[in-house]
């Protein structure tokens, strides 16, 4: 009995040196290099009885979302018999804690939903398979625009099949813009527009937003002028006039202290979206992406409006931006699998039945056509709004480059710092380039 | 006699074996790892590549963020330890009697430490302290100025101390375990003797709860520089406002999985080690002005 | 005599009574909180009273998600607690009868690498650590959460050592020369006079597990070995509606085990020495 217990205390010990001889040898446990796991795809034999197949799908939500991806999923098998398929769901946050150990093991799911500012961090780093070689064959495009995919690309290669689109509108009660004597968002608004309902919002004791994220309507103010954040090649900023960052957040930070947006400390005492300050009636609009409207309107449970952010050039400015992907990890065994269900999630009627554009609108035209009448009123809004966005918008930027989420926490910090005024924008200004710029030099 | 102390020495190590087994197969290797990558530049997506010194010397010379975490924290567990362990003790003092539903006191008030780290004390803890939360409400009953919580770094800081002094019902339970580890005849002696109850206090229930004492200091000192999850659940990650409540782990998890730079959070947790273990030693090296042990095989 | 006597205890219950629920109340508006509708319960935060009163929070979040009801959930919890809690608890009793009592070469370099694991935030740790798992084959399966709780845990092993430290040498000696062996000595006399020691650890390795995110998180990836702590997440998005009602309620139920579990405890901590110790 003893021997017993001690032989096995040995044989663990011993499993756990070889591992650290194996992968420790520049002394982290590296994976073992991706291509490995992989013969590419001569593998797969197209027979008549294919084999039997195991593929892992990972991705984040709520229960809706996970509800009715399961059953899609029971769709796929009961059509593929020769696939079983493994979901693993978590919420956001815990998904990307958990996908990271899983790309340093080399152990991603085969299919993993991926968010548009972690992209490239894991396609640069070799974990993400190139999907252009499936498109045509596994993966069916002839329904899907250029302008949709390109959303996954970085350089020539695809990384993320786009599940849908979104883009950036306001969000607005209607009863409470009569408050301020307005019965709709005047067309052809612009920012200037914006101060003077937030004055007049003011005075009735409202907010007229609830909070613009700097990275997401600087980038927005930035492209009106032409202008990008980030640089083409992702190693610096992209725009050169320090004047447009003092503009427009001397703007916000000026609806702040006038009291027509909340301060920072107000936004963080919001639990979530059923007490969004619209929700309570406090603020007239909220500044968010497209897919979001249909929560909005049923936490607030009256009926909102949408309307085009705020000109001049809206055209310029707006463009669509894909709301998740699903992509292949480098280290799938299964990777013709991986893109015939992806093809399933994308192309088929009856799935997206039950996807109901949750994961934005959908890619493909006739998936698009063949789902709208069956949708209930607000969703058919945000179908049609992205139909107006596709002629009135301009190509997405790239992806963010590697290092966008401490940018995004420096847009963060100054931003408040301007609200609470411990900073002028000028000053600013002048520190945020130098702070992103350094970063953003590591991508050179 | 030989042969006596190399058993000695061998049933030391048959009780031990256990973890010493258990630290070489499966702790050993990935703090070895971590300390190897705290020289590296490491994404967890490539391979990581050898940077010697420059993890270090960024956070020493470059990084205004990383003094801020130290000084955040540095506040943190010097007001949060010793509040914690003194409300800690007097709770357990009151509750270790022999009085009928006793039980029922002890752990309804153990209560708010099970919930510890979830959403629910995050939600509860922000509904609290917000602007019309009932603490703000209290402040104004009593003719104070209500306080913006979230606005002011410092407020947001003893929002989190205030946290931990709440849930101090582990620190309370390892007291009531020493408590009544005292033998009750000692109190009688003491009593027969005349003493009074804050004589007593001093001069036994101190001294015999030493070990316990020590005990509780040390680990609620090692825990308050290692915490963050209080500070990410209520400032939803950020540290916010203005890093105010931007606990050393917390940068050193943004850095690790929210910026990927896994050999900056190797860097910084190995100087934390370093930091916390000399701190450690030195309570120990206090420990033997203060601590009383009924046994002195201790060293 | 008798009248001071009740004067006296009726103080002392007023008095605890009142500071019981004081620091129970965010615990109490936790608990009407799942009684409210889910779109009702920040709206109407700073009342306690629920109107209306429902109970669909519960039976709604007891279904779970994904065809796994909350009896799954609360059943894989008790697995793994279960589990780690006796090996946690006996190991590190165990071990720290050794690094208490025993002299011998090199202890003190094992106990202080015992109280460096301490000090090393997990993060740093847990990619490596997976990494090594992962290598083993250990991925979804519960050993690497439970495995590595039978080789003792620092922070009980430096608990059970103290209170070690409090009973009285001689207890030992006289032991050795009544013939009792070490491990006689360690299972007769020490571990019974630890009791309130071993209960608090017991309560603590059971809390700590029940509530652990990170494990289950990383290790345990399909739905159907989801823990309490992961399904609670699973009610929550940032972006829609999230299901805060079904969040709170199933928080509280999953409360109850924990609960239990300390009030049984907390007897043999109350009873420790002073009434079952000093016969041995």
């Amino acid at each position: 009995m003893r021997k017993a217990l001690l032989m096995t205390m040995v044989l663990v010990l011993a499993l756990g040196l070889a591992a650290c001889a194996s992968g420790g040898g520049s002394g982290s446990g590296q994976t073992p290099s991706p291509s490995s796991a992989s013969p590419g795809g001569s593998q797969a034999p197209s027979g008549s009885s294919p084999e039997p197949v195991t593929l892992r799908i990972a991705w984040w939500g709520s229960q809706p979302r996970h509800d009715y991806t399961l059953q899609v999923i029971e769709m796929y098998q009961q059509a593929n018999p020769h696939v079983r398929i493994e979901p693993e769901y978590a919420s956001w946050d815990d998904y990307w804690k958990r996908l990271a150990p899983q790309a340093a093991a080399g152990n991603l799911p085969d299919i993993l939903q991926m968010d548009l500012s972690y992209i490239t961090q894991y396609a640069g780093n070799g974990q993400l398979e190139d999907l252009t070689p499936y498109l045509n064959r596994e993966i069916d495009v002839s329904d899907v625009s250029e302008s949709a995919l390109s959303g996954g690309r970085l350089g020539d290669k695809l990384y993320g099949f786009n599940l849908g689109v979104n883009a950036l509108q306001v969000h607005y009660d209607p009863a409470l813009l009569q408050k301020i004597g307005l019965d709709k968002l005047p067309d052809n608004w612009t920012w200037d527009t914006y101060k003077e309902l937030g004055q007049k919002a003011k005075d009735a004791g409202l907010y007229f937003e609830t909070g613009l994220r700097p990275e997401v309507f600087f980038a927005y103010y930035l492209r009106q002028h032409g202008q990008r954040l980030y640089s083409p090649d992702g190693t610096s900023l992209g725009y050169d006039n320090d004047q447009l960052f003092v503009d427009y957040f001397t703007m916000t930070r000026d609806m702040v202290l006038m009291g027509a947006s909340p301060t920072p400390d107000v936004i963080a005492q919001i639990k979530g979206i059923e007490d969004d300050l619209l929700v309570k009636q406090q603020a007239i609009s909220v500044w968010q992406w497209s897919n979001q409207y249909v929560g909005l309107q049923t936490a607030a449970g009256r009926p909102l409006e949408m309307h085009p952010l705020p000109g001049p050039n809206v055209k310029q400015g707006m463009f669509l931006k894909p709301s998740m992907f699903f992509s292949i990890a480098a280290n799938s065994r299964h990777k013709e699998e991986a893109a015939k269900f992806i093809n399933f999630f994308i192309n088929d009627i009856e799935a997206n039945k039950l996807i109901k554009g949750d994961r934005g609108v959908p890619v493909a035209g006739k998936v698009k056509d063949a789902l709208k009448p069956l949708l209930p009123p607000e969703l058919q809004k945000v179908f049609e709004y992205i139909q107006w966005a596709e002629q009135n918008s301009s190509p997405a930027d790239p992806p963010d480059p590697i290092g966008a989420a401490e940018v995004m926490a420096l847009f963060k910090t100054y931003d408040d710092m301007m609200k609470f005024e411990q900073i002028t924008p000028e000053e600013a200004a002048k520190r945020f380039r130098e702070e992103a710029n350094a970063i953003l030099a590591k991508n050179k | 006699m030989k042969a006596r102390q190399l058993r000695n020495h061998l049933a030391g190590y048959a009780f031990i074996s256990p973890f010493v087994i258990g630290f070489l197969a499966f702790t050993l290797i990935p703090i070895c790892a971590s300390l190897v990558l705290s020289f590296t530049d490491y994404d967890l997506f490539s391979p990581p590549r050898w940077v010697g010194l420059d993890n270090f010397r960024k956070l020493f010379f470059q990084d205004n963020k990383y003094w801020k975490s130290v000084r955040v924290t540095l506040t943190y567990v010097l007001f949060a330890v010793p509040l914690r362990l003194v409300f800690a003790l007097l709770v357990a003092m009151v509750l270790n009697v022999q009085v009928r539903g006793v039980g029922v006191y002890r752990t309804l008030i153990y209560l708010p430490s099970i919930i510890g780290g979830s959403v629910a004390v995050a939600i509860m803890w922000r509904n609290l302290f917000g602007d019309q939360g009932i603490i703000n409400l209290g402040l104004i009953f009593l003719g104070f100025d209500p306080v913006r919580w979230f606005g002011n770094p410092t407020a947001a800081l003893w929002m989190l101390i205030l946290l931990a002094v709440w849930q101090f019902g582990s620190s309370m339970l390892i007291f009531l375990a020493g408590l009544k580890n005292i033998p009750v005849t000692y109190y009688e002696a003491a009593s027969v003797d005349g003493a009074g109850p804050l004589r007593r206090f001093f001069r036994i229930t101190l001294p015999l709860l030493s070990p316990v004492i020590l005990f509780n200091l040390i680990m609620q000192t090692i825990s308050a520089f290692i915490t963050f999850i209080p500070a990410y659940i209520i400032t939803k990650g950020e540290g916010g406002p203005l890093d105010g409540t931007l606990l050393y782990s917390l940068y050193l998890f943004r850095q690790g999985f929210v910026y990927y730079h896994m050999g900056e959070a190797s860097a910084m947790a190995w100087i934390l080690l370093v930091v916390v273990a000399l701190l450690t030693a030195l309570l120990f090296a206090t420990s033997r002005f203060w601590v009383y042990y009924e046994s002195k095989g201790g060293a | 005599m008798p009248g001071k006597t009740l004067r006296k205890s009726l103080i002392y219950h007023s008095c605890v009574a009142v500071f019981t629920v004081l620091m129970l109340y965010p615990v109490i508006w936790l608990l009407m909180s799942s009684f409210k509708p889910s779109n009702l319960i920040f709206v109407t935060a700073d009342s306690l009273v629920p109107e209306p009163w429902i109970w669909d929070n519960y039976t709604i979040g007891w279904q779970g998600i994904g065809g796994y009801t909350f009896g799954t959930f609360i059943q894989n919890t008790f697995v793994i607690v279960a589990l780690a809690t006796v090996g946690a608890v006996l190991s590190s009793a165990f071990i720290a009868f050794g690094f208490a009592r025993m002299q011998f070469f090199g202890r003190n370099f094992w106990f202080a690498i015992m109280m460096g694991t301490l000090m090393l935030p997990y993060e740093v740790v847990m990619v490596p650590q997976y990494i090594l798992f992962s290598k083993l084959g250990w991925v979804n399966t519960i050993l690497p959460i439970v495995v590595p709780a039978w080789f003792g845990q620092a922070f009980f092993i430096f608990l059970i050592m103290q209170f070690i430290r409090t009973i009285p040498a001689e207890l030992d000696e006289a032991a050795i020369i009544d013939g009792c062996g070490r491990f006689r000595l360690f299972t007769r006399i020490i571990l019974p006079l630890t009791a309130p020691a071993l209960a608090t650890a017991t309560i603590f390795s059971f809390y700590w597990r029940w509530e652990d995110l990170l494990g289950p998180l990383l290790y345990l990836n399909r739905p159907k070995q989801y823990t309490v702590s992961l399904a609670l997440k699973m009610f929550l998005d940032n972006e829609t509606i999230s299901n805060w009602g079904a969040m709170f309620a199933m928080s509280v139920a999953s409360l109850v085990p924990v609960l239990v579990l300390f009030f049984l405890a907390q007897k043999y901590i109350v009873e420790g020495i002073s009434t079952s110790g000093l016969k041995a």
